[in-house]
This record gives C-alpha cells, sequence and structure tokens, in this order.
C-alpha cells in the first residue's frame, strides 16, 4: 500500500491533481479520527481534517519521497489541531470538552433509535467512555498516547510527527500512561 | 516508596520495548514478591489494552470531494502550462 501512496504522491507532483483524490480517500478516516480525538468535537475536525489535506497539497513540493508520507502528513494534522487548541477561548475549551462526551450519558444511548443487542450497547459505551477519558488528557500526553496506541506508530516516527526529542516522548508517554491509569483502573 | 519509583520507572522501559535483559529479570523477580507493583503492572497493561479499544469514527460522507473542491485552482493548471 505504501507503493500505492508513492506512485499517487508522484503524480501529484507533476501536477495531476485528481491523483490527490485518491491519496484523501487513503488517509481521510485516519486523519478526521486523528483531528476528532485531538479536539472532541466532529465539526472542528472535519474543518481541521480538511485544511490538513488542503495544506499536504500545497506544499507537496516540499514533501521529502525518501520519508514516510504518512508522518508527514500526521504533522501537519497534529500542528492544526494544537494550533486551533491553543486559539480557542477558556470556556470555549471547556464547552468542547463536554460536546466531546456526546452520547456519554445512558438515556442518549437508550435513545438512539438504533436496536443493538444489548453486550454490543456496552462495549460501545465503553469504547465511548474510553475515548471520553483519553480525551481529558492534556494535549501534549493525549496527542503522543493517541498515535503510539491507536495509530500505532513507533516512538521514533512519533518524535518526527511533533518535532519533540525521543527523550521527551518517552517521559511524556510513562505520564500519560500512568495518568490514564488513574483513570481506568476503576473500568 | 522510593523502591517503587525505580520498578515503576524499569516498567515503562518495558512497556517501550527498552528494557535490557538484565533490567528485565531484576523486573520480574521484584513483581513475584512485590504486590503493590504487581497490581500496578497490570493496571497498566490493562490501560492498554483498553486504549486500543477506543471509539473508532469515520470522516464524514463527501469529505474527499469537499477537499478536492477547495484545493486552489492555480495548481489545476500546472500539466496544461508545461
Amino acid at each position: 500500500m505504501d507503493q500505492f501512496i508513492i506512485e499517487k504522491i508522484k503524480q501529484v507532483k507533476k501536477g495531476d491533481q485528481s491523483a490527490f483524490a485518491e491519496v484523501v480517500s487513503f488517509y481521510q478516516n485516519k486523519i478526521f479520527q486523528h483531528c476528532y480525538r485531538m479536539l472532541g468535537n466532529k465539526h472542528e475536525a472535519e474543518d481541521i481534517a480538511q485544511e490538513a489535506f488542503i495544506r499536504a497539497y500545497i506544499n507537496i513540493d516540499s514533501f521529502d519521497e525518501k520519508r514516510k508520507f504518512s508522518t508527514w502528513l500526521y504533522r501537519i494534522a497534529t500542528n492544526l489541531t494544537i494550533d486551533r487548541i491553543r486559539k480557542r477561548k477558556p470556556d470555549y475549551y471547556l464547552d468542547a470538552e463536554v460536546k466531546g462526551t456526546e452520547g456519554l450519558d445512558m438515556y442518549s444511548q437508550l435513545a438512539s433509535t438504533e436496536r443493538l443487542p444489548g453486550e454490543e450497547v456496552e462495549s460501545r459505551e465503553l469504547q465511548r467512555y474510553i475515548q471520553h477519558e483519553i480525551s481529558q488528557l492534556p494535549a501534549k500526553y493525549r496527542s503522543i498516547i493517541m498515535l503510539r496506541y491507536l495509530e500505532e506508530f513507533s516512538l521514533q516516527e512519533i518524535s518526527e510527527i511533533l518535532d519533540v526529542p525521543l527523550g521527551t516522548v518517552k517521559t511524556r508517554i510513562h505520564r500519560g500512561r500512568e495518568a490514564l491509569r488513574k483513570r481506568l483502573r476503576h473500568v | 516508596m522510593s523502591c517503587n519509583k525505580d520498578y515503576l520507572n524499569l516498567m515503562h522501559i518495558y512497556l517501550d520495548g527498552d528494557i535490557s535483559r538484565e533490567d528485565e529479570s531484576r523486573l520480574r523477580r521484584h513483581l513475584e514478591d512485590c504486590e503493590s507493583c504487581q497490581k500496578h503492572f497490570h493496571e497498566l497493561n490493562r490501560t492498554i489494552t483498553l486504549m486500543c479499544s477506543a471509539e473508532r469514527v469515520e470522516a464524514p460522507e463527501g469529505f474527499t470531494e469537499n477537499v478536492m473542491e477547495n484545493l486552489p485552482s492555480e495548481k489545476k493548471t500546472v500539466k496544461y502550462r508545461r
């Protein structure tokens, strides 16, 4: 699959805009999900994820083909989400965190028209709960924890994506794991 | 508590896959004896398992089309300018 992306990037660099559609389509779920997890709000996540792809397109000539495209793309997306978080007003930030928990409460789950077997509802609730707990971590821990455990990047790749030294990535992942352990130990 | 800190650190080094063979057996021996570290280690491992099962979401419908519509148009002409 990497080869497929490399080919498409080459075509985009040559000016074939339509090849970029395949790149977007290939990464859209991952990048949207990453933005959603960073921001806790689907509308914002959509805005930022779109912006990330547009920036990637505009700056495609600066992408070094010897490197991994996904690392480069995640870097753009992560920086945009961090910018957005910084620009939020404090009250908006709190509000957004609450919005991120949409669907968490039992009643909205029960009101859902979808009919699901009991066990499945339980596990979906658990998944949301875990997502919620991750979203409560400070952004610098959250980004690393997500990149490591949900996007499965290596620590070295995370260091490249976030442009922080490997040692810092390790310290933060240790702290992030400890913080989440405290939040999830009663699950 | 000071013993704990040393072993907690080893647990994280282990979880990052960076632990030396020597430290790994030191950690294992300690875990056999120390109930509270054992519990801590178990909780960390469980946290990782839980994290991996966080909610998955998909991009909204029409996402790719929206991106394509919003790309700057000047690049579209590149291939014709050659």
